[in-house]
């Protein structure tokens, strides 16, 4: 339950976080997409039913703050959820190099259900040849970010694991 | 059949969930998602976090400018340099206070040759992904603000609202790719879609080979979208080709308004042919 509770908290913390301060970094149009790297987080070390419906509603916050059209991002969100845990069973992550190849991987996954989606809802001309380089410079800057974010994470994680046992 | 739901209980609710968000999906893409019960109510929870930091945000670049105008007056002696902070926080709550009111006498001076009614607005959010260029205002329906009215500032047009709660609106963007506004060449009168693309270059389409637009010509609203009132500065062409094939000729436009060094803007109702600039 606390678990549960620091995850939402960090959750609304990462959402807050990607309308305001990280606007203040040099990245010219991207925006680092930690949320993203949360969902993957979920997706190899929580993977539950509230994990689900986490990544599901922060891709819907995303959309009710940013997306002209509901439903996008909690569509890319959730559909990296489910890659990344049908995967997890065959990822070992020792290093933090795996991990940000891992959120490369799922950022390419994102930016492809989201280019996918957008060409059968929102048709629009020259979206292959943007769309590729927006793809791959996210893809970057959530792999770079994605060690830092999961040690973070993790320290979270087992001090609340810790306290839990103490209590028990 | 449930100890199946129960062992692949996470498979499910993904794959739930990955359907759900097509069914909204295709729900808002055909416009039948009239009542969205969940947005709202994020949107007021997010409202002051948003605004707070937002406020830190101002903060922030204020102690970065801050901290560069300093370093330069470190070999000064400590009494000079205790006098140059104290004048340097004075003079910058200063200008800060004359640029606001420069801000928002231009913005009222401007408000006055727009249709009636029109709202004034901060932008307190940005976009939270790189995908969209959004960003949204302290202004809902409350104040007066519904879906489709026109966001501009003195300078040009920043964008339309395309959603909006009671306390805020998200608008977009002139520059995002979903966007497009009707616009005229000042100096020929022909005409043209300025619109965003996922490249982050503005552009105007749908101009004709035979139509005569250079490098350095004013975009003006056409007004005949019923969006945007007439006359409002949009950009300038900063880069036209005619390439070999093709009916139309590529346009590329520096917007008149970034909207990342907007604070203010005006929300107007942009009925055609009403404004008077």
């Amino acid at each position: 339950m606390k678990l549960s509770l620091l995850f939402f908290i960090v959750g609304l913390l990462l959402v807050l976080l990607q309308t305001t301060f990280l606007h203040l970094l040099p990245l010219g149009p991207i925006v680092p997409d930690l949320i993203l790297v949360l969902c993957v987080y979920w997706g190899l070390y929580y993977p539950n039913v509230a994990a689900v419906l986490g990544s599901f509603a922060l891709g819907y916050s995303v959309d009710v703050l940013s997306s002209p059209i509901l439903g996008l991002n909690a569509f890319a969100m959730s559909l990296v959820f489910l890659a990344v845990y049908l995967s997890s069973r065959s990822i070992w992550l020792h290093n933090p190099l795996i991990s940000a190849i891992v959120v490369f991987l799922a950022s390419l996954v994102k930016g492809a259900a989201l280019v996918l989606v957008w060409a059968v809802f929102l048709s629009m001309e020259g979206l292959w040849t943007g769309a590729a380089r927006y793809i791959i410079m996210e893809a970057l800057v959530a792999a770079f970010l994605a060690p830092f974010v999961f040690a973070l994470l993790r320290r979270g994680q087992s001090y609340l694991e810790q306290i839990r046992v103490t209590a028990e | 059949m449930l100890a199946f739901l129960r062992k692949n209980q996470v498979l499910v609710s993904s794959g739930f969930c990955v359907l759900l968000s097509l069914y909204i999906l295709t729900a808002a893409a055909r416009g039948q998602l009239k009542q969205d019960p969940v947005g709202p109510i994020l949107l007021w929870l997010m409202r002051p976090l948003q605004i707070g930091a937002q406020a830190a945000t101002g903060w922030i670049k204020e102690i970065d400018q801050r901290y560069a105008t300093v370093a330069g007056f470190r070999a000064e002696n400590e009494r000079l340099r205790k006098r140059i902070q104290e004048l340097e926080v004075e003079r910058s709550k200063l200008l800060e206070a004359g640029a606001t009111n420069r801000r928002l006498q231009q913005l009222l001076e401007f408000r006055s040759h727009l249709p009636s009614g029109s709202i004034t607005a901060s932008i307190i959010a940005n976009s939270a992904s790189s995908w969209f260029k959004t960003c949204l205002l302290d202004k809902g329906s409350a104040d007066g603000v519904r879906k489709g009215m026109a966001v501009v500032t003195p300078l040009g047009v920043v964008g339309q609202v395309v959603s909006a709660t009671s306390h805020s609106a998200k608008v977009l963007l002139v520059t995002d790719s979903n966007s497009g506004v009707d616009v005229l060449v000042q100096r020929t009168r022909a005409r043209g879609i300025i619109s965003g693309s996922l490249d982050n270059v503005t552009i105007m389409k749908y101009v004709k080979r035979s139509e005569d637009i250079q490098e350095g010509d004013r975009l003006v609203t056409s007004g005949l979208d019923g969006v945007f009132p007439k006359g409002l500065m949009v950009g300038t062409a900063v880069k036209v080709r005619k390439q070999n094939l093709g009916l139309f000729q590529y346009v590329e436009v520096m917007p008149a308004v970034v909207s990342s060094q907007t604070e203010e803007v005006l929300v107007v109702n942009g009925e055609p042919n009403q404004a008077k600039n």
